[in-house]
């Protein structure tokens, strides 16, 4: 097991979970920012220096978009509090893991080698077939995004127009993004260019319908009462 | 390589004509028209056959990819005129270059995720700019924003669920196994075989609006400019319709379309395109009868899913951007119509015809396009797609189909040719006219007058103008129906 891969979940998944729960607008956009950094990072091996700069580029790029729409709406913290967005993440990532050892187990019984990557996908530097190490990284990869599915699914269909929103689609956009190379092997440098795009698409989508949300709304909504 | 230019400058021209159009809309314009007229002659000069390699993966220009260029594009500068003559916030062309970038790589592309995420996200555009101008222009229209919203999710989650079922449809323990093609047909695998159709129908079900997910769609439609909607709808449909039929047709094969998922999509097909059909028959608003009749030809394509028999898929990509060019032309006349006249309900155009000569010719061409001919490639195509998901009985339900055009455009004819009403004879004067006035303040020779009197006489032609626009869009509809995509 590669522990800096699992390190790097465990921190997608506490970037997400602080990026949904939080009160603080700047915390909640550092969580975002990690948690999309992070997922730039989530590859064994890693991909090459250029494609890891998309990556990388398109994650802060966004990261700072969400902050920006975060300065004019209103603050939406998770009504549910961050202990249970952490069940829920953890929950998420554990079904992520589950899909991974099913899928590899179907494939296992299918008499097909265990860890290869998709039909018609490269083989990421001949790691494709290694054995264990690369279902290792598949699976946790996998896991990461179910977490981040779990996580942004509910602000994203659920709740008022506004930052949590696009918090939510942003999520679960990485998320299936994620779960695409978790259960079919890694992405060519042209589907990385599409993937990045569209994320940079869902950040700046989310965080132009929250500014717009945003110039309709008289007031925060967690304002306090005034008087108090 | 001339569709890597030409998606180039069309990304280019789309972002700078959207990211100028809030401040600087006659720059914006320019940029777009300009761009527009670029990508056209790009697309025109574009091989019908070529192919290179681009990220690691093959790109190969068909002629289904080159005809789509070369309606997209063409429909695309005539609708830029027509915008800058129609007026308002700039949300036609950027988006639609955006969206023609995006579908034209898609479509070249031989690696299916790379098409959906790339769809995905260049079709949001289409939704997101227009939306939120139309939020603006009514602020006592709030739910217009929610709308919009959901519009932007619809088209992302089309495409998430689309990169999602291709994911599963690429694993090792997917449907497909690992042998590069569909698998041999046992219990479980056509079972995977099956539900992966079905989902990659339903992505194409959400982005498309088919009924009963129509209604942010229908919405979205009454919200936004008509010139608008072929870029959202049409084209945008079209190109993701194709992409996803290509990949069920490659990766799933015809062996996933069981009895009962063959009668479920159907099913599916046959609820927009009779309901729609219906609608449009029932609507007075044209702009309602633009939005649904779309909907109605997405509702066809969708047949082709029934099947996913390599003719019936070729019959899908004729019928895809014969149809697309048809409801552009459509949008435009509908809009022209707005413009001229003020008004978008039937009552209110009674002798529109009669009143601008040029808008009834186009409409006549488009009347006959939206229907036609035995021998036109868009009668065929729908006929192959109806006859091929219902044996036997598919060719009289093709011919009712076809009627169902005649009685929803026959409306909108019927009310043209009668009497002219009080609404439309106050509308802009739909004939040309020569106003052979000098240039005021002006004393130069009889070349420099002319030069000068250039604009007042555009100013006062403005209706015709449009309606000359319009019958352009009308040839090319005509043109494309005639001969197809190359399918």
């Amino acid at each position: 097991m590669n522990l800096a891969l699992v390190a790097i979940v465990l921190a997608i998944g506490g970037g997400a979970v602080l990026a949904v729960s939080t009160r603080n607008d700047a915390a909640s956009a550092i969580g975002i920012a990690i948690t999309l950094v992070g997922s730039a990072l989530l590859s064994d091996p890693l991909p090459s220096a250029a494609v890891l700069g998309v990556r990388v580029v398109a994650a802060l790029l966004v990261a700072t978009m969400i902050r920006s729409a975060m300065r004019t709406g209103p603050r939406q913290p998770s009504p549910a509090g961050w202990p249970s967005e952490a069940l829920l993440a953890t929950a998420g990532a554990v079904a992520g893991l589950g899909l991974a050892v099913g899928l590899a187990s179907v494939a296992a019984a299918g008499g097909l080698p265990v860890g290869l990557p998709g039909v018609g996908e490269p083989s990421p530097g001949g790691a494709v077939g290694a054995g264990g190490g690369t279902v290792t990284s598949m699976a946790l990869i996998t896991a990461a995004g179910a977490s981040l599915l779990a996580l942004g699914a509910a602000p994203l269909v659920h709740g008022r127009p506004g930052p949590r929103r696009a918090i939510g689609l942003v999520l679960v956009t990485q998320a299936v993004l994620l779960l695409r190379i978790g259960i079919a092997g890694p992405a060519v440098e042209l589907e990385e260019i599409a993937r990045e795009g569209l994320l940079v698409v869902a950040g700046a989508t989310g965080a132009a319908l929250a500014i717009a949300a945003a110039s309709s709304i008289p007031g925060r909504d967690d304002a306090e009462p005034a008087g108090t | 390589m001339t569709l890597l230019i030409l998606a180039a400058v069309a990304l280019g021209a789309g972002i700078a004509t959207v990211l100028f159009g809030a401040e600087r809309r006659r720059l914006a314009l320019a940029i777009g028209l300009i761009g527009s007229l670029v990508v056209l002659a790009l697309a025109l000069v574009m091989p019908d056959t070529d192919s290179l390699i681009v990220g690691g993966v093959g790109m190969v220009s068909t002629p289904v990819v080159r005809a789509m260029a070369v309606a997209w594009s063409a429909s695309l500068a005539v609708l830029g005129l027509l915008e800058i003559a129609v007026g308002g916030r700039p949300t036609v062309v950027g988006p639609s270059l955006i969206g023609l970038a995006v579908a034209g790589l898609a479509l070249a592309t031989r690696d299916p995720a790379s098409s959906m995420a790339a769809l995905a996200a260049g079709g949001v555009a289409g939704v997101l700019v227009p939306g939120i101008a139309g939020w603006l222009d009514a602020p006592n229209m709030p739910s217009r924003l929610p709308t919009t919203n959901r519009g932007t999710l619809a088209i992302l989650g089309s495409g998430l669920l689309g990169l999602g079922v291709i994911a599963w449809g690429a694993s090792a323990a997917g449907p497909l196994g690992a042998g590069g093609g569909p698998v041999a047909v046992e219990p479980g695998a056509q079972l995977s075989l099956s539900l992966a159709l079905l989902v990659i129908v339903a992505a194409v079900a959400i982005r498309t609006g088919l009924i009963p997910l129509h209604v942010w769609a229908a919405r979205f439609m009454e919200g936004v400019s008509p010139l608008a909607i072929p870029a959202a709808f049409a084209w945008g449909s079209a190109a993701f319709v194709l992409v996803a039929l290509d990949w069920s047709q490659v990766a799933l094969g015809p062996a996933a379309a069981g009895d009962a998922e063959r009668w479920l999509i159907i099913l599916l097909a046959m609820t927009s395109v009779v309901l729609g059909g219906l609608a449009a028959m029932v609507h007075d608003d044209v702009e309602h009868v633009l939005g649904y009749s779309i909907l109605a030809d997405a509702g066809v394509a969708v047949l082709a899913f029934a099947s996913l028999d390599p003719g019936v898929v070729a019959a899908a990509r004729n019928w895809l951007v014969a149809s697309a060019t048809v409801k552009t032309a459509l949008a435009a006349w509908a809009s022209v119509v707005r413009t001229t006249y003020g008004g978008h309900r039937l009552d209110d155009l009674g002798g529109w015809a009669r009143h601008s000569p040029a808008l009834g010719i186009a409409f006549a061409g488009i009347l006959v396009a939206a229907i036609g001919l035995p021998n036109m490639a868009l009668f065929q195509a729908r006929t192959d797609l109806v006859s091929s998901a219902m044996p036997g009985i598919g060719p009289v339900v093709a011919l009712v189909i076809a009627a169902m055009p005649a009685i929803y455009l026959g409306r909108i004819a019927i009310a043209g040719l009668a009497p002219v009403s009080p609404a439309v004879a106050a509308g802009m004067p739909g004939r040309p006219r020569w106003r052979g006035g000098r240039a005021a303040g002006w004393s130069g020779g009889p070349v420099t007058q002319a030069i000068r009197a250039v604009p007042g006489e555009l100013r006062a032609n403005r209706a015709p103008l449009m309606a000359l626009g319009v019958v352009a869009l009308a040839v090319m509809a005509l043109l494309t129906a005639t001969g197809g995509a190359g399918g």
